[in-house]
């Protein structure tokens, strides 16, 4: 392991006061989008993109990492007081949060929720950093053949698990493939689908790509329903900071049940399309089982707000492998994040292996540090965060609108691009009205060019034989095995588990 | 049955979506070999599953038109704020982010949202202050003119 790298990177943080700034102003802000209930991490990211646009490609990535690594540190805020989840993986919080609250322990849960997401980020990111070095050479034996059919079972994993209909998911995951073909054909030059437009030759940016079929349809969605984040209950939530630092210390006390999630939290999150939402419900089933008292679940039991927590935090860390390296996204934020990364010049795939091992350092430091940061800043705002509930959707909607077009317009200064984001926000609110999974379109646009990529040259290589290579075949095997589970969770007509509705991560 | 009934928002998705495969892969048969490859690859299968849903939806909403269930719509609430959208895009285009944002902000808050004057002024400012203040200023980032204000200063 390259420990000198490894210490360098901490040290292009810590070491410098404009990196040091942007993680104190990133944490807030992604606590922010975290703790509004309709907001979430995802809409976050999409909205600091122009911020970021113009900065150095540390910079830039350090601050979108370390926004995204809180969000769900900001969202457990709304779990424990009002009982509605600041974004979807933080709703396995109200189980036992809300009751807490109502038990008069208010402070004690936000306590455990912020020292449980705290430990559960920097765990993920030693899980992460644990991995790599077994991680790279495997990501190394990788054919083109391998990485065209991996885009594929990216695409079918995520398509199955974001909604009820794999039809859905799929078709929404191809039409980002052939968005994602607009360009100069890469082999011969020619045009293909751009209309004799200029901007188009490099192809649709994936900025205002991700800007259409997320950020818009939201605001469009959060306007049509009057501007409330959320039917908050408004409880008795006067605590004091004694109680939260109560709360930090169950999760020491607690502290092989905050290991072991954090863990499992990793783990889930490296799985594309399982996301958060699984992790924090898996753990939280974990910590009720392996509890010599699993009657108090449910009641108020500190472990249930402490499982899904670590969970949630720790997914991040297990989620950047997939993406960074094989640039399948872990989740649907992972997917944006992912994108915001192409906007700043990294590339995510193999190549990162053997050239930008720097500024993977880099995140998963950021990663760490911004999970720290989160604990020391909510332990000072924690008396005040009671009014998070009187933020109105009315007063965000019209910024949002503004910072919307201007990210669409900066992606590559055109003003092109508007008339896009348009066509795709309208688009994208028909497919969320409708029940149409938008993440699969992110993650088939930004593997579209891979995949093809990979096609050819695996092509070249060997022909049509690529689908014999052993890596294929287990590849293949994997796709068939999940359109298979599906066809037979359908036969069989069994409810989907809540975790695999939610789309929010 | 009229086509009027069974045309509601779920299957008009499902069409537009087919539409999109359709017409794309129409489009790649007249590319070279080798640029056509994956858009066929892709847009075939698409415009299959296109069609198996779109017949999914169409059966869905005759059996809820039969059934005398409510077909979705659009809301009166939805077309506003569609029609709020539109008119961003077409102020940004035409007068640019520094004029355009901060007047949409205070339209918005006033006219669509019915916010105090003081709220839609506060915010009105704000938003000029994130946008001449932090992006054209501090930033030196240029932003967008608007294409009405390019053509009146020539």
């Amino acid at each position: 392991m390259d420990l000198t790298g490894i210490f360098d990177a901490l040290l292009t943080i810590v070491g410098s006061p404009y990196h040091l700034f942007l993680l104190a102003i990133a944490v807030p802000i992604g606590m922010f989008f975290g703790a509004i209930p309709g907001l979430g991490g995802k809409l976050g990211i999409v909205l600091v993109i122009p911020f970021v646009f113009g900065m150095d490609a540390t910079a830039g990535a350090l601050f979108l990492i370390a926004m995204h690594s809180v969000v769900h540190t900001g969202g457990s805020v709304p779990s424990i007081l009002f009982g509605v989840p600041g974004t979807g993986p933080d709703a396995a919080t109200i189980v036992d949060g809300l009751p807490m609250t109502k038990n008069g322990e208010a402070g004690r849960a936000l306590g455990a929720a912020f020292g449980a997401s705290g430990l559960g980020g920097v765990i993920g990111g030693l899980f992460l950093l644990a991995l790599l070095p077994l991680l790279r050479p495997i990501v190394l034996t990788f054919s083109p053949a391998e990485f065209f059919l991996l885009a594929l079972f990216g695409i079918t994993l995520i398509a199955m698990l974001s909604g009820d209909s794999l039809i859905k998911g799929l078709m929404v995951g191809f039409l980002g493939l052939m968005f994602a073909f607009v360009k100069l054909d890469p082999q011969t030059g020619i045009e293909r689908y751009t209309f004799g437009q200029l901007f188009l030759w490099d192809g649709i940016n994936v900025i205002p790509a991700v800007l259409g079929i997320f950020a818009i349809p939201e605001m469009i969605a959060l306007g049509a329903a009057g501007g409330s984040m959320a039917k908050a209950e408004k409880l008795e939530t006067s605590y004091g900071i004694a109680g939260v630092l109560r709360g930090i210390g169950d999760v020491f006390r607690h502290w092989a049940l905050s290991i072991r999630t954090s863990i499992i939290g990793a783990f889930i999150g490296m799985i594309p399309g399982l996301g958060g939402d699984a992790a924090s419900w898996i753990c939280y089933g974990h910590a009720a089982q392996s509890s010599k008292t699993p009657e108090r679940f449910g009641k108020g039991a500190v472990e249930g707000v402490i499982a899904p927590e670590t969970a949630n935090n720790s997914k991040e860390g297990g989620s950047l492998l997939p993406t960074l390296f094989f640039a399948v996204p872990g989740s649907s934020g992972m997917a944006i994040l992912l994108g915001a990364f192409i906007m700043l010049g990294i590339q995510p795939g193999p190549g990162l292996a053997l050239t930008g091992m720097e500024i993977v350092w880099v995140l998963i430091w950021g990663l760490m540090l911004a999970n720290i940061l989160a604990v020391i800043m909510f332990i000072i705002v924690a008396p005040g965060l009671g009014y998070l509930s009187y933020v109105r959707g009315n007063l965000l909607i019209p910024f949002v609108l503004v910072l919307t077009f201007l990210g669409a317009f900066l992606a590559v200064r055109a003003w092109e691009n508007l008339v896009l984001l348009s066509l795709l926000g309208t688009l994208g609110y028909f497919l969320k009205k409708y029940e149409w999974p938008r993440p699969p379109f992110v993650i088939g646009f930004i593997l579209g060019p891979i995949a093809e990529d990979s096609f050819h040259k695996a092509m070249s290589l060997w022909g049509p034989a690529f689908l014999l290579r052993p890596g294929a075949l287990v590849m293949i095997a994997l796709i068939v095995l999940t359109i298979g589970f599906y066809v037979f969770r359908l036969v069989k007509h069994k409810p989907k588990p809540e975790w695999l509705r939610d789309d929010d991560d | 049955m009229t086509i009027n009934a069974i045309l509601n928002g779920r299957v008009a998705t499902a069409l537009v979506m087919l539409l999109i495969f359709l017409s794309m892969t129409v489009m790649a048969l007249g590319f070279t070999e080798k640029a056509r490859l994956m858009p066929l690859l892709v847009g075939v299968p698409g415009t299959i599953l296109g069609v198996i849903e779109l017949i999914n939806e169409m059966r869905a909403t005759i059996r809820q038109v039969e059934a005398g269930d409510p077909v979705d719509a659009l809301t009166r609430a939805e077309r506003a704020m569609f029609g709020w959208v539109f008119v961003f895009f077409l102020g940004i285009l035409c007068f640019g982010f520094t004029y355009a944002g901060p007047l949409l902000v205070f339209a918005f808050m006033i006219a669509g949202k019915k916010e105090s004057l003081t709220v839609a002024l506060i915010s009105a400012v704000g938003t000029w202050a994130v946008l001449f203040g932090f992006f054209e200023q501090m930033m030196a980032i240029p932003l967008f003119t608007g294409l009405v204000v390019e053509w009146l200063l020539g």
